[in-house]
């Protein structure tokens, strides 16, 4: 036994050895300033290992904890979103990242997976567990099997086959739209990291600023890279997307509250007739505003997080800045950095020091001003429609601002209490509907699923429609917050790379807003109770006097003979002499005014006695 | 059994059958008193906050400072734009609220209503709540002309000032739309509508293009009412309007917040029903539950906040009224807390009353204390209609037509024997006949009236404003009109029987409506049930004809005495039966309500409340209550043209 470790040692050592370039962990900040005063950050962390490591499980800067639950859970590849807020289109532009790492409002997540339910389910307990949030709520209720909407990332074919599997890896996928994400999920998300938020671009990651921006999504990436023929690794991606509001980020923390400014720093517009010393038309001050990353983030950046394949990267920051923009650096050592053609500046982090960025107050020619905005791929808003307890609609609009013809997948998951209407399913406007997948819902069990794959016109907008019923719930199935309503997840659009603008096979995604579904949902407090029991006793109450009042009693002589009952008489009568001669007389008692007396084990059906076989399943019927 | 069998000896009791009329009468009465003691301290509570989410007042107010140069900048801008074209004045509004980094639409509306236009654009500005996700949004509500028509240059300010200012907080979990409505009913109902449809069908009398910008569920509204000038007014209190499309109401917790905030926080006095002196005694309390109750019985809207509630969404209007020392700032921190309040809020306002009646700013009485006013009263119609029915299936006595006098001695009924099982019972035989209702007629009579009722409400609908006034007059005479001939051409010649069961129904039919309808609209229930009060009581009047043999020949003195006596019971019943008629009672309220506008202005109201605002209180005047009066007179009336001598 300890022989054979002792000479396994030498050949892991080895493959340790031989590894070791392919464990590496890079970082990245993209900056970019917005219109309306706003800042984009964009973080983004990679870390791989072998495959080979991985499966002897020894781990260098992929996070064991994760890969543990991988392994366990047989999962390939994994996608993790928080989200919280919306980008938005019109003020900034098209998504940072095509949208790949986005998610819906809450939590999104979705893996290629070896196994069937139970590995889905240890996967979302375990996670759950891992990033402290509620996702053990992805139950099969909750659960989808996109078609068209995800491409695997990673090489799974390959993996597939050097792993020798024979079976095909299933998607599936979950959302949480409820879910609110918070510094409880940032902090084990920076736990995964090896630096763990002490330095590099990762330092400037603060649970303050972070969950103060307008938009901000954090994603995991877990995607096996395959060279045909040769080795797999495991590559981790985490990623962290944000737009800052620069003037609230820069409030300091000990007064954030954002009191009326003396008017002295208010700027009037003395261009009005009424401009005096107590009346000031506000006006937007001139020029772009001053900030730093310190007063932006909270603190600089403290140093490099260089550990390793650092010799690959050539820069951890990317600034995007008009090449007009003056930026200082503040830092102890000097900082390699360059501008590229299109103004973008980038710069490496110093080792053991901290880095900062200045920009001042400035005054930009028109021409750096209009910097233009990428435009989305598409624009897309969903609405509930309707009011009342019982039925709503759904209305979704989107526009394709680009000249040439689109091709979407929008993605649907509703929960099992929003019962669509599919026969009022339309597609109004220049669009086609090429393509359709539907799962009906079943009740508690699993919620719809649907999947359109639509055509866009050039410069037109398409409007989806769709009337739903909105279920009853049992009083056991709401939650707590009954009255707030229900959340009904985002729908994922992608867009399908067009032939002539290849850019990938994934395309580009956009999720629209999570709604809030107003469920019919009963009172759940005493006065409710109360009311429902003197109901209850009055209606017993009424009932009864009322059947006295109004009934009329007569005798059964003087009822009036009809044809089913004298049927129903000949019957009872024939069952009786039947009974009679089985029992050779004497014993069967002919009851009329009480009624026949079905034997047991015949059934009086149509008019017709039937026997009928197997003892005690008709048990006794009196008649 | 036991209690079955005296329940069933009880309904032949002769002492039960002649008890529905006192029953009816003390059922009015009891209704009517349960009323009049609903101010008192025993039977109303003190106004409390039931969500403890909304934590009102809670929070420390920042507007002020340099917000009140900008407000006063942007009330000359406001003043500045009021005398421009419209055109101009939508763009300026909007381009204010754009230059505060808010997404901006606008949106127009047309009702052709009495051959008149009402149309205008609204202007509606979102501001994304840093914290939200667009599921759930809240309205901040100015209309640039307020409910009295004047131009609401400070509420519109401080809506746009509020706007800027809100937009600097980081708080928001909910986002806030701020809307600009052209006028404080057509504008509201059209944003309100639009914003819960996806595209509304233009018809030949209702036009709203489609909101452009919409956000989550709404949450609550929050209009400002401030009609002060380009210099300002100080004001002395704040009016909260909370009245409803068709009598529905916010939810009180809005309302008590809005107080608490107003007079707490603020120290501003809070009033209802613009009554400015209210000493919490008897007196005014039972001065502005009767003034709530008419504001609801209406149904029509009351400010701009009352479009949203049939939507299920919350909201109030807080009105200035009066000439005191505060200002607009004040008003500013009042909106800024309450919004922080209903910011707060995790759930829909849910957790206090739907249903109340407000008697001060700080007390009220809840649904199971004045339900019963209102529930009693349609119950004496049910009592009514019950006894009749009982009536209708006795049979007639075989002596004659004269009611039995009282110690007047009956032949001794012939007695059956009846045999169940073993048991045997001597059963009086008179208990055994039944007689046969013939209810074709009468349900043919009621289902006939009932459905006329539809041609009032649509000629008033739809007549131009000119002609209305006439079309009016006309249906005033038809109405008095249409019973008489119904008695004198169908009823007299049906008999007594049927003429129980036509009432019976109608009655039934009343009563079971009003019962339904008070759960909804208490107001309008309790007070219809008040002006048909009278139905209950209506028995066919005696004859004013002479008997078929005396007529052809000679008028005896001792007929025409009887006539005459009859007469002179028949003409005050008349009187009294038109003066409760709905035309004769709406006349009243033009004369009391609309003294300026006359006949024309009400109905022109009432039309656009129909058309326009969606109001039902139309229907229920000529659906329910028109058709009960005339079937009501028709039974009345019917005795008069009977022949003495043909009741054999």
């Amino acid at each position: 036994m300890r022989l054979s470790i002792l000479l396994t040692l030498p050949a892991t050592l080895l493959s340790l050895i031989y590894a070791q370039e392919q464990h590496s962990y890079t970082e990245h900040l993209h900056l970019k300033p917005l219109p309306d005063n706003s800042l984009y950050a964009g973080f983004t962390f990679t870390s791989t290992t072998p495959y080979t490591a991985y499966a002897s499980n020894h781990f260098r800067y992929f996070p064991r904890s994760l890969a543990q639950i991988l392994q366990y859970t047989h999962t390939a590849e994994l996608h993790l979103r928080f989200a919280l807020g919306r980008w938005d289109e019109e003020s900034w532009g098209s998504r940072p990242r095509r949208g790949l790492r986005e998610g819906g409002n809450g939590v999104e997540l979705w893996a290629w997976m070896d196994g069937a339910e139970e590995g889905w389910s240890d996967l979302v307990n375990s996670l759950s567990g891992l990033f402290c949030a509620s996702l053990n709520f992805v139950d099969s209720g909750k659960t989808t099997r996109p078609v068209l909407s995800f491409e695997p990332e990673g090489t799974l074919e390959e993996l597939q086959r050097k792993r020798s599997r024979t079976g095909e890896l299933r998607l599936l996928h979950g959302m949480l739209p409820h879910e609110v994400v918070c510094t409880e999920n940032l902090t084990p998300f920076l736990k995964l990291l090896p630096c763990k938020g002490k330095a590099g671009i990762s330092s400037l990651l603060d649970g303050h600023k972070l969950f103060d921006a307008n938009w901000q999504t954090m994603a995991v990436d877990v995607r096996p890279v395959c060279t045909p023929g040769g080795d797999c690794i495991l590559e981790i991606e985490q990623t962290v997307d944000m737009v800052l509001d620069i003037e609230r980020s820069m409030r300091p923390r000990e007064s954030p509250i954002p009191r009326p400014l003396p008017i002295e720093d208010v700027t009037c517009d003395e261009t009005k007739g009424y401009n005096g010393h107590d009346t000031c038309y506000p006006r937007r001050p001139k020029g772009e505003t001053a900030w730093s990353l310190s007063s932006v983030f909270g603190r600089p950046i403290r140093g490099s997080c260089a550990l390793g394949g650092s010799e690959k990267q050539e820069y951890d920051i990317t600034f995007e800045v008009p090449s007009e923009r003056t930026v200082e650096i503040t830092s102890e050592t000097t900082i390699p950095q360059s501008t590229t053609s299109s103004g973008s500046r980038t710069y490496r982090l110093p080792q053991n020091a901290d880095f900062d960025l200045n920009l001042p107050h400035q005054v930009l020619g028109s021409s750096a001003q209009a910097s233009t905005l990428e435009q989305p791929p598409l624009y897309a808003s969903r609405q509930l429609t309707g009011h009342g307890a019982e039925r709503g609609g759904m209305h979704t609009l989107l526009r394709n601002p680009h000249p040439y013809t689109q091709r979407i997948v929008y993605l649907e998951s509703l929960p099992w209490f929003l019962r669509p209407y599919m026969h009022t399913l339309a597609l109004s406007g220049a669009g086609k509907m090429e393509k359709m997948f539907y799962t009906p819902l079943l009740d508690r069990k699993r919620g719809t699923h649907l999947e359109l794959l639509i055509e866009i016109q050039p410069l037109s907008t398409v409007e989806l429609t769709y009337d739903f019923e909105k279920a009853i719930l049992r009083y056991t199935e709401y939650p707590p917050d009954a009255n707030r309503g229900f959340d009904i997840p985002a729908a994922i659009i992608r867009v399908l790379p067009s032939s002539n603008n290849s850019q990938s096979k994934q395309g580009s995604y956009l999720r629209t807003t999570s709604l809030l579904l107003p469920l019919p949902t009963p009172d759940f407090s005493m006065p409710y109770n109360v009311i429902i029991l003197t109901s209850t006793v009055i209606a017993l109450g009424f009932g009864s006097i009322f059947n006295l009042l109004v009934r009329r009693f007569v005798l059964v002589e003087e009822v009036p003979g009809n044809a089913i009952a004298g049927v129903v008489r000949r019957v009872r009568d024939g069952v009786a002499r039947i009974r009679g001669m089985v029992k050779g007389g004497g014993v069967g008692r002919v009851d009329n005014g009480g009624g026949g007396v079905v034997k047991k084990g015949e059934e009086v059906v149509g008019g017709e006695v039937r026997k009928v076989d197997g003892g005690g399943r008709g048990g006794k019927k009196d008649r | 059994m036991a209690l079955s069998a005296r329940l069933l000896a009880l309904r032949r009791s002769p002492v039960l059958l002649k008890l529905p009329p006192y029953l009816s009468a003390l059922c009015i009465l009891v209704g009517l008193g349960w009323l009049l003691i609903l101010p008192l301290n025993e039977y109303s509570r003190q106004t409390y906050i039931s969500e403890n989410a909304i934590l009102p007042g809670q929070v420390h107010t920042y507007f002020g400072g340099s917000e009140h140069n900008v407000f006063r900048a942007y009330r000359q801008e406001v003043y500045g734009l009021s005398e421009r074209s419209d055109h101009e004045r939508i763009a300026g509004l909007g381009s204010v609220m754009r230059e505060q980094g808010l997404k901006v639409a606008n949106q127009s509306y047309s009702w052709h209503v009495a051959g008149e236009e009402i149309s205008g654009t609204n202007v509606s500005g979102l501001l994304k709540g840093p914290r939200a996700d667009a599921t759930e949004a809240m309205v901040l509500m100015a209309a640039w002309r307020n409910f009295e028509g004047e131009i609401n240059y400070s509420g519109v300010a401080l809506a746009l000032t509020l706007a800027r200012y809100f937009k600097r907080w980081s708080i928001w979990s909910k986002d806030i739309l701020v809307l600009i409505s052209e006028d404080s009913t057509y504008g509201p109902e059209a944003w309100v509508s639009a914003y819960h449809t996806t595209s509304i069908v233009p018809t030949a009398s209702r036009n709203i293009s489609s909101l452009p910008i919409k956000a989550g569920a709404l949450q609550g509204a929050v209009a400002l009412d401030y009609p002060a000038g380009p210099w300002g007014q100080r004001f002395d209190k704040l009016d909260i309007a909370y009245d409803g499309i068709n009598g529905a109401l916010p939810n009180l917790d809005l309302f008590n917040t809005a107080v608490q905030v107003a007079s707490s926080q603020m120290g501003i006095g809070c009033s209802l029903h613009n009554l400015k002196d209210h000493s919490d005694s008897y007196k005014d309390r039972l001065k502005t539950i009767s003034k709530g109750l008419i504001t609801q019985s209406v149904g029509h809207a009351t400010g701009p906040h009352s479009a949203f509630m049939p939507y299920h969404v919350d909201a109030i209007t807080l009105k200035t009224i009066g000439d005191g020392w505060h200002d607009e700032m004040t008003l500013g921190r009042t909106t800024e807390s309450l919004f922080r309040s209903i910011n707060n809020l995790l759930e829909h306002l849910h957790q206090s009353f739907f249903f109340y009646v407000l008697m001060n700013t700080n007390r009220f009485v809840s649904i199971g204390n004045y339900l019963p006013a209102a529930m009693i009263i349609a119950g004496s119609f049910s009592i009514s209609a019950l006894a009749l029915w009982v009536q209708s299936g006795k049979p007639t006595p075989s002596e004659g037509t004269k009611p039995m006098r009282p110690g007047e001695k009956r032949k001794q009924p012939g007695m059956t024997v009846v045999k169940d099982g073993k048991n045997v019972a001597l059963v009086p035989k008179e208990d055994l006949e039944v007689v046969e209702r013939k209810m074709f007629i009468p349900a043919a009579v009621v289902l006939g009236v009932h459905l006329a009722g539809f041609i009032p409400l649509y000629l008033l609908n739809h007549v131009d404003r000119s002609n209305l006034p006439y079309t009016f007059i006309t249906l005033t005479a038809a109405t008095v009109i249409l019973p008489q001939y119904l008695a004198r051409h169908f009823l007299s010649n049906l008999p007594p029987q049927q003429i129980c069961t036509i009432q019976s129904l109608s009655l039934l039919l009343l009563g079971a409506t009003l019962s339904t309808l008070s759960t909804l609209n208490f107001s309008l229930a309790f007070l219809l049930g008040l002006l048909c009060s009278p139905l209950s009581f209506v028995r066919p009047l005696p004859s004013l004809r002479f008997s078929l043999e005396q007529s052809t020949r000679y008028v005896s003195v001792d007929d025409a005495a009887g006539i005459a006596a009859n007469l002179a019971v028949v003409g005050p019943i008349s009187v009294m039966f038109v003066a409760v008629s709905p035309p004769v009672v709406l006349w009243v309220v033009k004369g009391m309500f609309f003294g300026s506008a006359g006949a024309e202005g009400m109905l022109v109201e009432m039309a656009r409340g129909w058309v326009a605002q969606g109001v039902w209180t139309g229907a229920v005047i000529w659906g329910v209550w028109w058709p009960v009066w005339v079937v009501g007179g028709s039974v009345l009336w019917s005795g008069c043209w009977r022949r003495p001598a043909d009741d054999e």
